[in-house]
């Protein structure tokens, strides 16, 4: 048993595909998810009557309930009510509902830092709520969240090796589906090894740049 | 309903599972997170970078991926782990990584002079880390530590992918044999039971993780106004 790198090049489009396949679905899940992650955080912080517990019970339930089994609720469970979907769509809904929990708390956290007397303080000099909002309070939530939105960005990313379990040739699966033709084990998990570590460790330190950005103003 | 009651004995065995699943994860996970968490507040540096690599090599990598890893490279070195081990070693260098951190925060959140009047008193180093430091830096730790328990309950259903019958894979099974015996599908239902069980289990879990950090601030707060007046604090040296 020795390593093979030969082999690795060999299966080097496959994995690739495999690649796409993970890249497709976390960059559109991320994206829903934070747009989820906004309007969630909307009804929490202004306080819409059912809405805002609504949402504050589906963040408790997403986060005390395993990805897996909501996954396999969504995919296996929801055409018992005649909603059929396809892998790549359960994959995206399954990671945008897990992810859209985290996101409405770490918004609703960097909204709620902004005090009650900044906002007095912006209308008495005269700003309309629009730009009260622009100029004031997103900026500051943003600078906020911010960090732990990357965060529960990356973790969708790692995450979406769930979607091998209902079969989507994502790159886990790939891998795993190579490595029961070939037995080429070391290999295969080495190379999918390499290129997650590779994904988490770039959008991090894309996060910490971004950060560093925002946080300009605060310098000395 | 029917269904669950003529599988409840089944259903229960899962439910064993993953409770064993998740106290033995969290039994290795405990020991691996305070032995390299306290060596990571060491004044070594290499021990420190070692440390690190190991917490972002576990996290960096899917859990997924980490439980395949475990099952199918382990039995290439002449170890044959049973699944159940398997996924136990894979959810415990997971968890570990994770509660590292926590440990390492915990001490951290210790003021420092705590450490060098202790230091100064003549203590030796571990007796500052069992007698001063360590049961400060436990409070800091206890409520993260539930909240990693309940991530690895949650966690513990991957071992549904590498076959080991616990609480998830029994609903999976439950919902392939009443499909191919009876002709109906009952995933809708099943799985939904499935997670409301993981959601009792895991709130609970949750809310004891939040009732144990109130109740640890409570004991450090400030008395208060009309309280009985706090004890004269011993003379300090100047």
């Amino acid at each position: 048993m020795e390593f093979d790198v030969a082999y690795i090049e060999g299966q080097w489009p496959a994995l690739m595909r495999g690649l796409w396949m993970t890249v497709q679905v976390s960059a559109l899940s991320i994206v829903l998810s934070i747009v989820l992650g906004l309007l969630g955080a909307a009804a929490r912080v202004l306080q819409i009557p059912v809405l805002g517990k609504l949402v504050a019970g589906y963040v408790e339930f997403i986060r005390n309930t395993p990805l897996l089994a909501q996954l396999f609720f969504i995919f296996y469970g929801l055409p018992g009510l005649g909603l059929r979907l396809s892998l790549f769509w359960s994959g995206v809904l399954c990671l945008t509902i897990w992810a859209g929990a985290y996101q409405i708390e770490n918004i609703r956290g960097g909204l709620e830092t902004v005090g009650k007397g900044l906002r007095e303080a912006a209308f008495s000099l005269g700003l309309s709520p629009w730009r009260f909002f622009r100029l004031v309070a997103a900026p500051m939530a943003i600078r906020v969240g911010l960090p732990s939105m990357l965060n529960t960005s990356i973790s969708l990313l790692k995450n979406s090796s769930y979607l091998q379990a209902i079969g989507l040739a994502e790159l886990t699966y790939v891998a795993i589906d190579r490595i029961s033709m070939d037995f080429r084990t070391i290999e295969m998990f080495a190379a999918i090894c390499v290129i997650y570590l590779a994904l988490v460790l770039v959008l991090s330190f894309l996060a910490s740049r971004l950060e560093y950005r925002l946080n300009a103003p605060f310098r000395h | 309903m029917e269904l669950l009651v003529r599988n409840l004995p089944f259903i229960m065995q899962g439910l064993a599972m993953t409770l064993g699943l998740a106290l033995a994860t969290l039994f290795f996970a405990t020991i691996i997170s305070f032995v390299l968490g306290t060596l990571a507040t060491l004044r070594f540096d290499w021990l420190r970078v070692a440390v690190k690599v190991y917490v972002e090599l576990f996290r960096d990598i899917p859990l997924v991926v980490n439980i395949f890893f475990v099952f199918f490279v382990a039995p290439l070195f002449g170890l044959e782990l049973s699944p159940f081990a398997a996924v136990t070693v894979g959810l415990s260098l997971w968890g570990s990584a994770n509660g590292v951190e926590i440990v390492r925060g915990g001490f951290n959140a210790v003021p420092r002079h705590q450490w060098q009047s202790a230091a100064a008193l003549g203590l030796k180093t571990w007796e500052v880390y069992v007698f001063i430091t360590g049961p400060q830096a436990l409070r800091a730790i206890l409520p993260p530590f539930v909240g990693l328990l309940t991530l690895l309950v949650q966690a513990t259903s991957l071992g549904a992918l590498v076959g080991v019958n616990e609480f998830f894979k029994v609903g999976q099974i439950i919902v392939e044999r009443t499909t191919m015996m009876e002709g109906w599908n009952p995933a809708f239902i099943v799985y939904a039971a499935v997670l409301l069980t993981y959601f009792v289990i895991c709130s609970a879990l949750t809310w004891f993780g939040r009732w144990l950090e109130k109740r640890l601030k409570r004991d450090h707060r400030q008395p208060a106004p009309g309280a009985a007046p706090a004890p004269e604090p011993a003379p300090q040296l100047p």
